[in-house]
């Protein structure tokens, strides 16, 4: 098989950042743009939902663990075709395609950030929350300035996991065809024909190169917290 | 707004054929997704507890690179550039119909679509079990290890019978959601135009605009598949050993 590179030359600055100059950004640029957004909704709602079931359990935490093993039985896909739906009826108008996959991701991703926010609080002793209660603490405050300072550093790498996989999901966009780096690609290759291997290969390459030095950092805070433990 | 539902314009004729070819299909690519995936994880545990750093190098190499890609950009790597690479008589051969080649309901396996999915999955899914076994091998005491040395077993025993139902054991409960996912996952060759229940849902919707009560469906049967599946896999997974009543370890004292 040979290759011929030029494809990826001719294409190059389109899979990067797509029509940026029109206005609309496309490629690794949109890519990125999904996956921060999704990642910074995704951890509110999340954060939220463990806050919820931290604070009131019972039928509260049944409800919310049931919310999130809903979400986790159907696959990804779905929540986009569900979005894709709802949203107009809900909001009574169009909404852009690049923020019914954000919307989608965040609530996707958001159940996974309230397991693991939720495991994080829960691994913390419980005289922090006595504590703080005793202190003449609010619920609120035990959990914004006592338990979540101190969860924090515990939760990171499985929040930066989370975000990795938030930049591999947003490639479902392709699906609904909003342009970001793999329907991107998926067009040039439709439009060329005849050098898929180059374009595909150069795309994994895109992505490995983003989730690959996520998961370094990750790695890093790891290691890092394991020697502050020793 | 006021709206019914029709489910009778997705339960008959047309669209309930496709939605039970569809799902059949997701059904049967996960399988086969699955054994793939199964014998490849053998291959790689074997390769990775073995002496040699070249096959070490190369199964981390492996893993890194399928766990850091989107599966979809994956199955769109397989399906337009390495299948297209194949030479072309086995092309034709894969692209030809085979009567022998079809499952129960109709659904031909040997076409290009099937078997890039099922490959696709298979690759990306072994991936992440590799890593599941891995860590259910980490979990194992190193007691155990030292015992079954002092007690004169071989290297393969050692692992085939102490360490690896007790890694497999410990790790189950990842590993059925690695396989779950993998039959979610298979969603994503709707990209590559793979008929399975995803696609046959969305075909709904052009076929008579349907699409709440298609995708409806698809979402109640994908759940009922995964609760299934995640059923079986805990009732014929293994299990701990019951614990030993408290009197026996007195026994001897």
């Amino acid at each position: 098989m040979e290759f011929d590179w030029s494809v990826l030359h001719d294409n190059f600055t389109y899979m990067l950042w797509g029509r940026l100059a029109d206005g609309e950004p496309g490629g690794v640029l949109l890519t990125l743009i999904m996956a921060v957004s999704a990642g910074v909704l995704a951890l509110v709602l999340g954060v939220a939902m463990a806050a919820l079931a931290w604070r009131f359990g019972g039928w509260t935490r049944k409800l919310l663990f049931l919310w999130a093993s809903f979400i986790r039985g159907i696959p990804l896909i779905f929540v986009i075709f569900w979005l894709y739906f709802l949203l107009p009826v809900v909001f009574g108008g169009s909404i852009p395609g690049p923020l019914t996959v954000i919307i989608a991701l965040a609530w996707f991703t958001s159940a996974a950030v309230m397991h693991s926010t939720l495991a994080g609080l829960e691994s913390l002793p419980r005289g922090q929350t006595e504590a703080g209660i005793a202190s003449g603490m609010s619920y609120s405050q035990v959990l914004l300035n006592v338990l979540l300072p101190q969860a924090w550093p515990n939760l990171l790498p499985s929040y930066l996991g989370l975000l990795i996989s938030l930049v591999k999901d947003t490639s479902l966009a392709f699906i609904v065809n909003v342009p970001e780096l793999t329907t991107v690609a998926g067009q040039v290759n439709n439009r060329v024909q005849i050098y898929p291997a180059e374009i595909f290969l150069f795309v994994g390459l895109m992505y490995y190169l983003l989730c690959a030095s996520l998961a370094y950092v990750a790695g890093k805070s790891i290691k890092r917290r394991q020697a502050l433990r020793a | 707004m006021i709206w019914h539902p029709d489910w009778a314009g997705v339960l008959t004729g047309q669209p309930l054929q496709w939605i039970i070819s569809g799902f059949l299909t997701t059904l049967y690519v996960s399988m086969a997704g699955s054994v793939l995936a199964t014998l490849l994880v053998v291959l790689l545990i074997a390769l990775r507890l073995s002496q040699s750093r070249l096959a070490r190098g190369a199964v981390a190499a492996f893993v890194s690179v399928f766990r850091n890609t989107p599966l979809l950009v994956q199955l769109l790597f397989w399906y337009f550039a390495a299948y297209g690479a194949l030479p072309q008589s086995w092309r034709f051969y894969i692209g030809d119909t085979h009567a022998w080649a079809v499952f129960p309901g109709n659904i031909a396996w040997l076409t290009p679509e099937f078997v890039c999915a099922a490959w696709g999955l298979g690759l990306f899914t072994a991936a992440f079990l590799v890593e599941e076994v891995q860590a259910g091998l980490n979990s194992v005491p190193k007691g155990q290890t030292e015992a079954a040395i002092s007690q004169g077993f071989s290297r393969k025993t050692l692992l085939l019978s102490i360490l690896l139902p007790q890694a497999l054991t410990n790790a189950w409960q990842p590993i059925t959601g690695q396989y779950l996912n993998l039959m979610k996952l298979s969603s994503l060759a709707t990209g590559i135009g793979f008929s399975e229940l995803t696609y046959q849902v969305s075909q709904i919707e052009s076929y008579n605009a349907h699409a709440f009560e298609g995708f409806a469906v698809g979402t109640l049967l994908y759940l009922a598949l995964g609760m299934i599946l995640g059923g079986l896999m805990t009732v014929f997974g293994p299990k701990r050993p019951q614990q030993r009543p408290q009197a026996e370890v007195n026994d001897g004292i």
